[in-house]
Protein backbone atom coordinates (compact mmCIF):
# COMPACT_ATOMS: atom_id res chain seq x y z
CA UNK A 1 0.00 0.00 0.00
CA UNK A 2 1.05 3.58 -0.24
CA UNK A 3 2.18 3.94 3.21
CA UNK A 4 4.01 7.10 2.29
CA UNK A 5 0.62 8.75 2.24
CA UNK A 6 0.18 7.98 5.60
CA UNK A 7 1.39 11.32 7.71
CA UNK A 8 2.10 13.50 4.61
CA UNK A 9 -0.76 15.93 4.95
CA UNK A 10 -2.44 17.97 7.84
CA UNK A 11 -5.35 19.90 8.17
CA UNK A 12 -4.66 23.36 8.75
CA UNK A 13 -7.71 24.75 9.32
CA UNK A 14 -11.42 24.05 10.06
CA UNK A 15 -14.81 25.42 9.62
CA UNK A 16 -18.71 24.81 10.55
CA UNK A 17 -21.39 27.08 10.21
CA UNK A 18 -24.78 26.26 11.30
CA UNK A 19 -28.78 27.36 10.82
CA UNK A 20 -31.16 26.21 13.28
CA UNK A 21 -34.90 26.10 12.14
CA UNK A 22 -35.84 27.77 14.83
CA UNK A 23 -33.09 30.56 14.24
CA UNK A 24 -35.15 34.07 12.76
CA UNK A 25 -32.87 33.42 9.16
CA UNK A 26 -32.60 30.18 7.69
CA UNK A 27 -29.30 29.92 5.78
CA UNK A 28 -28.44 28.40 2.38
CA UNK A 29 -26.15 25.42 1.94
CA UNK A 30 -24.36 27.84 -0.09
CA UNK A 31 -24.38 30.41 2.85
CA UNK A 32 -23.13 27.99 4.82
CA UNK A 33 -20.11 26.44 2.98
CA UNK A 34 -18.95 29.79 2.39
CA UNK A 35 -18.85 30.75 5.86
CA UNK A 36 -17.07 27.49 6.85
CA UNK A 37 -15.04 28.17 4.00
CA UNK A 38 -13.92 31.44 5.08
CA UNK A 39 -13.49 30.23 8.68
CA UNK A 40 -11.10 27.40 7.26
CA UNK A 41 -9.41 29.56 5.27
CA UNK A 42 -9.02 32.21 8.05
CA UNK A 43 -7.49 29.66 10.26
CA UNK A 44 -5.02 27.79 8.10
CA UNK A 45 -4.02 31.64 7.40
CA UNK A 46 -4.03 31.31 3.37
CA UNK A 47 -5.56 33.75 0.79
CA UNK A 48 -7.83 33.03 -1.92
CA UNK A 49 -4.86 33.22 -4.33
CA UNK A 50 -3.16 29.99 -2.77
CA UNK A 51 -6.42 27.87 -2.85
CA UNK A 52 -4.92 24.86 -5.30
CA UNK A 53 -8.17 22.79 -5.29
CA UNK A 54 -12.02 23.47 -4.46
CA UNK A 55 -12.96 19.80 -3.77
CA UNK A 56 -17.00 19.53 -2.59
CA UNK A 57 -19.18 17.49 -1.67
CA UNK A 58 -22.50 16.61 -3.90
CA UNK A 59 -24.96 19.02 -4.26
CA UNK A 60 -27.43 19.89 -2.02
CA UNK A 61 -30.52 18.62 -2.00
CA UNK A 62 -31.96 22.31 -1.66
CA UNK A 63 -29.26 24.23 -3.84
CA UNK A 64 -29.78 21.87 -7.17
CA UNK A 65 -27.13 23.02 -9.67
CA UNK A 66 -25.37 20.91 -12.16
CA UNK A 67 -21.89 22.41 -11.50
CA UNK A 68 -22.16 22.90 -7.54
CA UNK A 69 -18.42 23.02 -6.94
CA UNK A 70 -18.40 26.02 -9.65
CA UNK A 71 -21.35 27.53 -7.69
CA UNK A 72 -18.78 27.97 -4.57
CA UNK A 73 -16.09 28.74 -6.46
CA UNK A 74 -17.69 32.04 -7.99
CA UNK A 75 -18.57 33.24 -4.32
CA UNK A 76 -14.82 32.38 -3.05
CA UNK A 77 -13.79 34.07 -5.91
CA UNK A 78 -11.12 31.72 -5.64
CA UNK A 79 -9.43 30.16 -9.54
CA UNK A 80 -7.88 26.97 -8.13
CA UNK A 81 -6.46 24.66 -10.72
CA UNK A 82 -8.58 22.00 -9.88
CA UNK A 83 -12.57 22.40 -9.16
CA UNK A 84 -14.54 19.20 -8.81
CA UNK A 85 -17.30 17.40 -6.65
CA UNK A 86 -16.28 14.11 -4.93
CA UNK A 87 -19.38 12.86 -4.63
CA UNK A 88 -20.06 9.08 -3.00
CA UNK A 89 -23.16 10.42 -1.47
CA UNK A 90 -22.30 11.14 2.54
CA UNK A 91 -19.18 9.16 1.97
CA UNK A 92 -17.85 12.03 -0.55
CA UNK A 93 -17.03 14.37 2.20
CA UNK A 94 -13.91 12.29 3.22
CA UNK A 95 -13.51 11.56 -0.68
CA UNK A 96 -12.81 15.48 -0.72
CA UNK A 97 -10.09 14.86 1.57
CA UNK A 98 -8.90 11.99 0.19
CA UNK A 99 -8.16 13.30 -2.87
CA UNK A 100 -6.24 16.81 -1.38
CA UNK A 101 -3.73 14.25 -0.09
CA UNK A 102 -3.64 12.40 -3.19
CA UNK A 103 -3.20 16.09 -4.94
CA UNK A 104 -1.17 17.66 -2.43
CA UNK A 105 1.55 14.73 -2.29
CA UNK A 106 1.72 14.37 -5.88
CA UNK A 107 2.78 17.97 -5.40
CA UNK A 108 0.65 19.52 -8.35
CA UNK A 109 -0.99 22.24 -5.47
CA UNK A 110 0.14 23.32 -2.02
CA UNK A 111 -3.37 23.89 -0.33
CA UNK A 112 -6.54 22.09 -0.81
CA UNK A 113 -9.79 23.78 0.25
CA UNK A 114 -12.28 20.84 1.26
CA UNK A 115 -16.16 22.31 1.11
CA UNK A 116 -19.65 20.02 2.65
CA UNK A 117 -22.82 20.88 3.33
CA UNK A 118 -26.67 20.41 3.51
CA UNK A 119 -29.31 22.56 4.49
CA UNK A 120 -32.64 20.31 3.64
CA UNK A 121 -34.01 20.35 7.03
CA UNK A 122 -34.82 24.10 6.56
CA UNK A 123 -36.00 24.55 3.02
CA UNK A 124 -37.85 21.24 2.45
CA UNK A 125 -39.97 18.38 4.21
CA UNK A 126 -37.73 15.54 4.53
CA UNK A 127 -39.47 12.59 5.12
CA UNK A 128 -41.44 12.46 1.96
CA UNK A 129 -38.80 13.55 -0.46
CA UNK A 130 -35.79 11.66 1.17
CA UNK A 131 -36.72 8.19 -0.95
CA UNK A 132 -37.34 9.81 -3.87
CA UNK A 133 -33.37 9.71 -4.15
CA UNK A 134 -32.21 6.37 -2.08
CA UNK A 135 -34.76 4.74 -4.30
CA UNK A 136 -34.69 3.68 -7.97
CA UNK A 137 -37.95 5.40 -9.23
CA UNK A 138 -38.36 2.94 -11.72
CA UNK A 139 -38.25 -0.32 -9.92
CA UNK A 140 -37.91 0.58 -6.27
CA UNK A 141 -40.08 3.52 -5.36
CA UNK A 142 -43.25 2.55 -7.25
CA UNK A 143 -43.70 -0.56 -4.24
CA UNK A 144 -44.07 2.23 -1.72
CA UNK A 145 -40.04 1.88 -0.82
CA UNK A 146 -39.42 4.36 1.77
CA UNK A 147 -36.01 5.05 3.45
CA UNK A 148 -35.92 3.15 6.31
CA UNK A 149 -37.65 0.02 4.08
CA UNK A 150 -35.04 0.19 1.64
CA UNK A 151 -31.88 0.07 4.68
CA UNK A 152 -34.28 -2.73 6.04
CA UNK A 153 -33.69 -4.99 3.85
CA UNK A 154 -29.53 -5.14 5.09
CA UNK A 155 -31.28 -4.99 8.86
CA UNK A 156 -33.79 -7.92 8.35
CA UNK A 157 -30.92 -10.47 6.51
CA UNK A 158 -27.97 -9.66 8.73
CA UNK A 159 -30.07 -10.34 12.01
CA UNK A 160 -31.27 -13.22 10.77
CA UNK A 161 -27.78 -14.32 9.59
CA UNK A 162 -26.32 -13.22 12.66
CA UNK A 163 -29.38 -13.81 14.97
CA UNK A 164 -28.65 -10.18 16.30
CA UNK A 165 -31.48 -9.38 18.28
CA UNK A 166 -33.50 -6.15 18.21
CA UNK A 167 -32.27 -5.47 22.25
CA UNK A 168 -28.25 -5.55 21.01
CA UNK A 169 -29.42 -3.09 18.27
CA UNK A 170 -30.95 -0.83 20.93
CA UNK A 171 -27.96 -0.39 22.91
CA UNK A 172 -26.60 1.71 20.09
CA UNK A 173 -29.21 3.91 20.82
CA UNK A 174 -29.39 4.31 24.35
CA UNK A 175 -25.51 5.06 24.48
CA UNK A 176 -25.08 7.46 21.07
CA UNK A 177 -28.36 9.52 23.32
CA UNK A 178 -26.05 9.78 26.63
CA UNK A 179 -23.34 11.32 24.02
CA UNK A 180 -25.60 13.68 23.22
CA UNK A 181 -26.95 14.97 26.42
CA UNK A 182 -23.43 16.31 26.69
CA UNK A 183 -23.28 18.21 23.17
CA UNK A 184 -24.51 21.35 22.73
CA UNK A 185 -25.49 20.96 19.30
CA UNK A 186 -27.39 17.48 19.53
CA UNK A 187 -30.89 17.31 18.14
CA UNK A 188 -31.71 15.29 21.29
CA UNK A 189 -29.47 17.04 23.68
CA UNK A 190 -33.07 18.05 25.67
CA UNK A 191 -35.01 14.61 25.30
CA UNK A 192 -33.50 12.92 27.98
CA UNK A 193 -32.02 9.39 28.35
CA UNK A 194 -33.38 6.69 26.78
CA UNK A 195 -33.18 3.12 27.87
CA UNK A 196 -33.38 -0.69 25.61
CA UNK A 197 -36.87 -0.58 26.28
CA UNK A 198 -37.91 3.06 25.31
CA UNK A 199 -36.24 2.14 21.81
CA UNK A 200 -38.36 -1.68 21.44
CA UNK A 201 -41.35 0.19 22.09
CA UNK A 202 -40.81 2.80 19.74
CA UNK A 203 -43.37 2.54 17.15
CA UNK A 204 -42.80 0.57 14.65
CA UNK A 205 -41.42 2.29 11.16
CA UNK A 206 -40.16 -0.59 8.70
CA UNK A 207 -39.59 -3.52 9.92
CA UNK A 208 -37.26 -4.39 11.96
CA UNK A 209 -36.52 -0.60 12.18
CA UNK A 210 -38.24 1.08 15.18
CA UNK A 211 -38.54 5.02 15.40
CA UNK A 212 -35.79 5.01 17.73
CA UNK A 213 -33.93 2.97 15.74
CA UNK A 214 -33.32 5.42 12.72
CA UNK A 215 -31.61 8.50 12.82
CA UNK A 216 -33.10 12.12 13.73
CA UNK A 217 -32.91 14.45 11.51
CA UNK A 218 -30.64 17.55 11.96
CA UNK A 219 -32.69 20.58 12.83
CA UNK A 220 -31.35 22.16 10.54
CA UNK A 221 -27.90 22.82 8.09
CA UNK A 222 -24.62 22.30 8.71
CA UNK A 223 -21.58 23.64 6.14
CA UNK A 224 -18.01 21.98 6.74
CA UNK A 225 -14.73 23.24 5.59
CA UNK A 226 -11.37 21.76 5.47
CA UNK A 227 -7.93 23.43 4.45
CA UNK A 228 -5.33 20.62 3.86
CA UNK A 229 -1.44 20.99 3.24
CA UNK A 230 1.72 19.21 3.02
CA UNK A 231 3.79 18.15 5.61
CA UNK A 232 6.24 20.61 4.45
CA UNK A 233 3.82 23.57 4.42
CA UNK A 234 2.76 22.98 7.69
CA UNK A 235 4.08 25.23 10.11
CA UNK A 236 5.79 24.38 13.49
CA UNK A 237 4.16 26.86 15.76
CA UNK A 238 1.85 27.56 16.98
CA UNK A 239 -1.26 26.07 14.49
CA UNK A 240 -2.78 22.80 15.89
CA UNK A 241 -2.80 20.66 12.53
CA UNK A 242 -4.10 17.26 12.51
CA UNK A 243 -2.60 14.71 10.67
CA UNK A 244 -4.33 12.31 7.94
CA UNK A 245 -2.76 8.54 8.91
CA UNK A 246 -4.45 6.52 6.80
CA UNK A 247 -7.68 6.62 4.37
CA UNK A 248 -10.15 3.81 2.74
CA UNK A 249 -13.34 3.93 1.04
CA UNK A 250 -15.60 1.21 -1.18
CA UNK A 251 -18.43 1.78 -3.01
CA UNK A 252 -20.57 -1.22 -3.96
CA UNK A 253 -23.81 -0.03 -5.44
CA UNK A 254 -26.36 2.81 -6.29
CA UNK A 255 -29.80 1.23 -5.80
CA UNK A 256 -30.01 -1.69 -2.56
CA UNK A 257 -32.47 -4.01 -4.70
CA UNK A 258 -29.47 -4.28 -7.02
CA UNK A 259 -26.73 -5.06 -4.73
CA UNK A 260 -27.66 -8.34 -4.41
CA UNK A 261 -26.29 -8.56 -8.23
CA UNK A 262 -23.23 -7.57 -6.97
CA UNK A 263 -20.94 -10.50 -7.29
CA UNK A 264 -17.17 -11.50 -7.24
CA UNK A 265 -15.66 -7.70 -6.42
CA UNK A 266 -15.15 -6.04 -3.12
CA UNK A 267 -17.46 -7.59 -0.58
CA UNK A 268 -19.08 -9.80 -2.77
CA UNK A 269 -15.73 -11.49 -3.62
CA UNK A 270 -17.49 -14.80 -1.96
CA UNK A 271 -20.30 -14.49 -3.29
CA UNK A 272 -23.61 -12.27 -3.51
CA UNK A 273 -24.77 -11.01 -0.48
CA UNK A 274 -25.95 -7.32 1.33
CA UNK A 275 -25.18 -7.68 4.80
CA UNK A 276 -20.87 -7.30 3.60
CA UNK A 277 -20.73 -3.34 3.57
CA UNK A 278 -17.78 -2.22 1.93
CA UNK A 279 -17.00 -0.08 5.24
CA UNK A 280 -14.52 -3.59 5.98
CA UNK A 281 -12.84 -2.78 2.50
CA UNK A 282 -12.11 0.89 3.23
CA UNK A 283 -11.06 0.17 7.02
CA UNK A 284 -7.96 -2.45 5.65
CA UNK A 285 -7.26 0.36 3.06
CA UNK A 286 -6.78 2.58 5.65
CA UNK A 287 -5.27 0.59 8.22
CA UNK A 288 -2.66 -1.07 6.01
CA UNK A 289 -2.00 3.23 4.59
CA UNK A 290 -1.60 3.90 8.43
CA UNK A 291 0.20 0.95 9.59
CA UNK A 292 -2.38 1.32 12.39
CA UNK A 293 -4.61 -1.21 13.90
CA UNK A 294 -8.04 -0.97 16.06
CA UNK A 295 -6.11 -0.93 19.32
CA UNK A 296 -4.36 2.15 17.80
CA UNK A 297 -8.00 4.05 17.91
CA UNK A 298 -9.06 6.45 21.04
CA UNK A 299 -12.25 7.67 19.40
CA UNK A 300 -14.69 6.35 16.20
CA UNK A 301 -17.68 8.54 14.82
CA UNK A 302 -20.00 7.08 12.58
CA UNK A 303 -22.61 8.47 9.86
CA UNK A 304 -24.46 5.21 10.00
CA UNK A 305 -28.56 5.88 10.16
CA UNK A 306 -29.50 3.25 11.85
CA UNK A 307 -28.85 0.82 14.99
CA UNK A 308 -28.26 -2.14 13.05
CA UNK A 309 -26.04 -0.51 10.97
CA UNK A 310 -23.92 0.65 14.08
CA UNK A 311 -23.26 -3.02 14.91
CA UNK A 312 -22.30 -3.61 11.14
CA UNK A 313 -19.34 -0.91 11.47
CA UNK A 314 -18.56 -2.25 14.23
CA UNK A 315 -17.47 -5.46 13.07
CA UNK A 316 -16.22 -3.84 10.03
CA UNK A 317 -13.92 -1.76 11.11
CA UNK A 318 -12.63 -4.55 13.16
CA UNK A 319 -13.89 -3.62 16.61
CA UNK A 320 -15.19 -6.91 17.05
CA UNK A 321 -15.64 -9.85 14.75
CA UNK A 322 -18.43 -10.31 11.97
CA UNK A 323 -21.64 -10.95 13.28
CA UNK A 324 -20.51 -10.16 16.95
CA UNK A 325 -21.78 -6.50 16.84
CA UNK A 326 -24.73 -7.34 18.97
CA UNK A 327 -22.52 -8.83 22.11
CA UNK A 328 -19.67 -6.52 21.60
CA UNK A 329 -22.67 -3.83 22.53
CA UNK A 330 -24.19 -5.42 25.10
CA UNK A 331 -21.22 -6.59 26.64
CA UNK A 332 -20.25 -2.53 27.00
CA UNK A 333 -18.10 -2.12 24.15
CA UNK A 334 -19.39 1.11 23.21
CA UNK A 335 -20.49 1.72 26.63
CA UNK A 336 -20.17 5.90 27.89
CA UNK A 337 -18.55 5.20 30.34
CA UNK A 338 -15.95 2.88 29.83
CA UNK A 339 -16.22 1.93 26.27
CA UNK A 340 -14.84 2.46 23.34
CA UNK A 341 -16.18 6.70 22.47
CA UNK A 342 -18.13 5.72 19.62
CA UNK A 343 -20.44 8.79 17.77
CA UNK A 344 -19.67 11.19 20.70
CA UNK A 345 -21.54 13.96 19.72
CA UNK A 346 -24.35 11.39 19.84
CA UNK A 347 -24.45 10.32 16.17
CA UNK A 348 -26.89 10.34 13.67
CA UNK A 349 -29.51 8.98 16.38
CA UNK A 350 -29.14 11.48 18.22
CA UNK A 351 -26.92 14.06 17.09
CA UNK A 352 -28.95 14.07 14.25
CA UNK A 353 -28.11 13.79 10.15
CA UNK A 354 -27.12 16.64 8.08
CA UNK A 355 -26.40 15.16 4.80
CA UNK A 356 -22.88 15.56 3.75
CA UNK A 357 -20.62 17.31 6.32
CA UNK A 358 -16.86 16.69 7.71
CA UNK A 359 -18.40 17.67 10.89
CA UNK A 360 -18.24 14.38 12.40
CA UNK A 361 -14.31 15.09 11.69
CA UNK A 362 -14.17 18.12 13.38
CA UNK A 363 -15.46 16.36 16.15
CA UNK A 364 -12.85 13.89 16.18
CA UNK A 365 -10.06 16.36 15.82
CA UNK A 366 -11.14 19.17 18.75
CA UNK A 367 -11.21 15.78 20.71
CA UNK A 368 -7.85 14.86 19.98
CA UNK A 369 -6.79 18.53 20.21
CA UNK A 370 -8.61 18.86 23.39
CA UNK A 371 -10.84 21.46 23.02
CA UNK A 372 -14.37 19.42 22.10
CA UNK A 373 -18.21 21.10 22.16
CA UNK A 374 -19.30 18.05 24.17
CA UNK A 375 -17.83 15.73 27.17
CA UNK A 376 -14.32 15.35 26.41
CA UNK A 377 -12.55 11.58 25.72
CA UNK A 378 -8.48 12.54 27.61
CA UNK A 379 -6.00 10.87 25.96
CA UNK A 380 -6.93 10.39 22.52
CA UNK A 381 -4.10 9.94 20.05
CA UNK A 382 -5.75 8.55 16.91
CA UNK A 383 -8.86 8.83 16.10
CA UNK A 384 -11.61 7.27 13.39
CA UNK A 385 -14.23 8.92 11.39
CA UNK A 386 -16.56 6.58 9.34
CA UNK A 387 -18.72 8.39 6.23
CA UNK A 388 -21.24 6.48 4.76
CA UNK A 389 -23.67 7.52 2.06
CA UNK A 390 -26.55 6.00 -0.12
CA UNK A 391 -28.71 2.70 1.15
CA UNK A 392 -24.85 1.54 2.65
CA UNK A 393 -23.57 1.89 -0.46
CA UNK A 394 -20.84 3.97 -0.11
CA UNK A 395 -17.60 3.66 2.72
CA UNK A 396 -14.94 6.20 3.66
CA UNK A 397 -12.57 5.62 6.74
CA UNK A 398 -10.14 8.31 7.84
CA UNK A 399 -7.42 7.88 10.43
CA UNK A 400 -6.61 11.24 11.91
CA UNK A 401 -4.06 12.41 14.62
CA UNK A 402 -2.88 15.44 16.45
CA UNK A 403 1.37 14.49 16.44
CA UNK A 404 3.45 15.06 13.73
CA UNK A 405 4.34 11.25 12.58
CA UNK B 1 -59.17 1.60 -14.49
CA UNK B 2 -60.48 -0.30 -17.38
CA UNK B 3 -56.85 -0.40 -18.70
CA UNK B 4 -53.88 -1.62 -16.90
CA UNK B 5 -51.21 0.47 -18.16
CA UNK B 6 -47.34 0.96 -16.66
CA UNK B 7 -45.78 4.26 -16.04
CA UNK B 8 -43.38 5.11 -19.58
CA UNK B 9 -40.42 5.35 -18.44
CA UNK B 10 -38.59 5.51 -22.03
CA UNK B 11 -38.17 9.20 -22.64
CA UNK B 12 -37.53 10.01 -19.22
CA UNK B 13 -39.10 12.40 -16.44
CA UNK B 14 -39.08 16.02 -17.37
CA UNK B 15 -37.10 18.22 -14.51
CA UNK B 16 -38.64 21.69 -14.39
CA UNK B 17 -37.18 24.69 -12.35
CA UNK B 18 -40.58 26.75 -12.24
CA UNK B 19 -41.48 27.00 -16.27
CA UNK B 20 -37.91 26.65 -17.54
CA UNK B 21 -37.08 23.05 -18.30
CA UNK B 22 -33.86 21.79 -16.92
CA UNK B 23 -32.90 17.91 -18.14
CA UNK B 24 -34.12 15.08 -17.70
CA UNK B 25 -34.62 12.42 -14.69
CA UNK B 26 -32.92 9.36 -16.71
CA UNK B 27 -34.53 7.84 -19.97
CA UNK B 28 -34.44 4.45 -19.73
CA UNK B 29 -35.46 3.00 -23.74
CA UNK B 30 -33.35 -0.21 -22.06
CA UNK B 31 -36.36 -1.25 -20.10
CA UNK B 32 -39.22 -0.77 -22.41
CA UNK B 33 -39.07 -4.22 -23.27
CA UNK B 34 -39.67 -5.25 -19.48
CA UNK B 35 -42.33 -3.00 -19.28
CA UNK B 36 -44.39 -4.24 -22.45
CA UNK B 37 -44.22 -7.31 -20.75
CA UNK B 38 -45.77 -6.76 -17.83
CA UNK B 39 -48.63 -5.76 -19.50
CA UNK B 40 -49.17 -8.69 -21.50
CA UNK B 41 -48.50 -10.23 -17.95
CA UNK B 42 -45.46 -11.95 -19.09
CA UNK B 43 -42.08 -11.50 -16.69
CA UNK B 44 -39.27 -10.77 -18.31
CA UNK B 45 -35.30 -10.45 -17.77
CA UNK B 46 -32.65 -8.94 -19.79
CA UNK B 47 -30.66 -11.76 -21.57
CA UNK B 48 -27.11 -12.21 -22.63
CA UNK B 49 -26.81 -14.14 -26.09
CA UNK B 50 -22.57 -14.69 -25.01
CA UNK B 51 -23.10 -16.63 -21.56
CA UNK B 52 -27.10 -17.20 -21.56
CA UNK B 53 -26.77 -15.48 -17.86
CA UNK B 54 -30.30 -13.84 -17.09
CA UNK B 55 -29.89 -9.77 -15.48
CA UNK B 56 -31.85 -7.30 -13.76
CA UNK B 57 -34.29 -5.06 -16.50
CA UNK B 58 -32.12 -2.35 -16.22
CA UNK B 59 -28.74 -4.16 -17.47
CA UNK B 60 -27.27 -2.17 -20.15
CA UNK B 61 -24.10 -4.70 -20.01
CA UNK B 62 -23.62 -8.15 -18.95
CA UNK B 63 -20.57 -7.51 -16.50
CA UNK B 64 -19.38 -11.51 -17.01
CA UNK B 65 -19.07 -11.00 -20.31
CA UNK B 66 -18.32 -7.04 -21.26
CA UNK B 67 -21.10 -7.76 -23.91
CA UNK B 68 -24.29 -5.15 -24.35
CA UNK B 69 -27.30 -7.13 -23.49
CA UNK B 70 -30.52 -5.48 -25.04
CA UNK B 71 -32.18 -9.16 -25.62
CA UNK B 72 -35.30 -10.27 -23.43
CA UNK B 73 -36.00 -14.08 -21.79
CA UNK B 74 -39.14 -15.12 -19.87
CA UNK B 75 -38.14 -15.71 -16.72
CA UNK B 76 -39.48 -18.61 -14.55
CA UNK B 77 -41.55 -15.52 -12.55
CA UNK B 78 -40.36 -17.65 -9.12
CA UNK B 79 -37.47 -17.22 -6.52
CA UNK B 80 -37.05 -16.92 -2.35
CA UNK B 81 -37.37 -13.74 -0.54
CA UNK B 82 -33.87 -12.45 0.25
CA UNK B 83 -34.80 -9.98 2.74
CA UNK B 84 -38.42 -7.77 2.92
CA UNK B 85 -39.32 -5.58 5.66
CA UNK B 86 -42.87 -4.33 6.41
CA UNK B 87 -43.64 -0.49 6.17
CA UNK B 88 -45.46 0.82 9.13
CA UNK B 89 -45.13 4.29 8.16
CA UNK B 90 -45.22 5.87 4.31
CA UNK B 91 -46.27 8.95 2.94
CA UNK B 92 -48.44 10.51 -0.14
CA UNK B 93 -50.32 7.76 -2.02
CA UNK B 94 -48.58 4.70 0.26
CA UNK B 95 -49.56 6.13 3.49
CA UNK B 96 -53.12 4.23 3.35
CA UNK B 97 -51.92 1.45 2.69
CA UNK B 98 -49.81 0.62 5.50
CA UNK B 99 -48.61 -1.78 6.66
CA UNK B 100 -47.17 -3.57 3.02
CA UNK B 101 -44.22 -5.60 3.03
CA UNK B 102 -41.53 -4.57 0.47
CA UNK B 103 -38.81 -7.13 0.00
CA UNK B 104 -35.55 -7.77 -2.33
CA UNK B 105 -36.61 -11.52 -3.89
CA UNK B 106 -33.61 -13.55 -5.61
CA UNK B 107 -34.91 -14.62 -8.48
CA UNK B 108 -34.24 -18.35 -9.96
CA UNK B 109 -32.24 -17.35 -12.51
CA UNK B 110 -30.26 -15.42 -9.40
CA UNK B 111 -30.97 -11.91 -10.26
CA UNK B 112 -32.61 -9.62 -7.45
CA UNK B 113 -35.62 -8.00 -7.73
CA UNK B 114 -37.28 -5.24 -5.25
CA UNK B 115 -40.56 -5.58 -4.97
CA UNK B 116 -44.03 -5.55 -2.93
CA UNK B 117 -44.22 -8.78 -0.96
CA UNK B 118 -47.60 -10.40 -0.75
CA UNK B 119 -48.31 -12.86 2.22
CA UNK B 120 -46.68 -14.04 4.97
CA UNK B 121 -42.63 -12.83 4.51
CA UNK B 122 -39.97 -14.70 5.80
CA UNK B 123 -36.05 -14.99 4.96
CA UNK B 124 -35.60 -17.20 2.14
CA UNK B 125 -39.36 -18.50 1.52
CA UNK B 126 -40.74 -19.03 -1.96
CA UNK B 127 -42.26 -16.77 -3.60
CA UNK B 128 -44.00 -16.20 -7.48
CA UNK B 129 -44.62 -13.42 -9.60
CA UNK B 130 -48.17 -12.03 -10.17
CA UNK B 131 -49.18 -8.63 -11.53
CA UNK B 132 -51.33 -6.03 -9.64
CA UNK B 133 -51.95 -2.65 -9.55
CA UNK B 134 -50.71 -0.56 -6.93
CA UNK B 135 -51.32 2.55 -5.30
CA UNK B 136 -49.93 4.79 -7.86
CA UNK B 137 -51.85 3.47 -10.29
CA UNK B 138 -49.39 1.33 -12.63
CA UNK B 139 -49.67 -2.21 -13.17
CA UNK B 140 -46.53 -3.92 -11.73
CA UNK B 141 -44.73 -7.21 -11.17
CA UNK B 142 -45.16 -8.38 -7.41
CA UNK B 143 -44.34 -11.34 -5.36
CA UNK B 144 -46.84 -13.77 -4.15
CA UNK B 145 -45.65 -16.32 -1.14
CA UNK B 146 -46.16 -19.43 -1.98
CA UNK B 147 -48.11 -21.63 0.34
CA UNK B 148 -47.06 -25.37 1.47
CA UNK B 149 -49.21 -27.58 -0.85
Amino acid sequence: MTTQLSGSCAIVGMGRSISLKSDAERKTPLQLVVDAASQAMREAGITRKQVGALLTGRMPRTYCSLQYNQAVLNELKITPMISTEVTSHGAGALGTIELAVVLLQARVIDYALCVCGEASPLWIEMVEGSANWEADLQFEAPYGATTPALYAQVAQRYMHDYNIRPEQCARVAVENRLWALDHPQAAMRKKGKISVDDVLSSRMVASPLRMLDCAAWFPGGIGSAAVITRADLVPESPSKPSWILGFGQSSTHEWIGERFALRGAGPTENGPNITNLGVGEAARQAYAMSGLRPADVGIVETSAPFTFANLMVLEELGFCGKGEGGDFVEGGGINYDGGLPFNTTGGYLSFGQSGQGLYLLKEVLEQIHGEPEGRPVPGVKVGLVHGHGGPLACHSVMLVGGERP
Amino acid sequence: MTEETTIDWSTGMRLMAGDMFLGLYQPSPETTGYWDGVRRHEFLLKHCLRCDGCHHPRRILCPDCNEAVSAWKPAKGTGKLHSYSEVHRATGVFAKSTPYTVGIVELDEGVPLFARIFGEPGIDVPVEVDFRVLEQGALLPVFVVKTAP
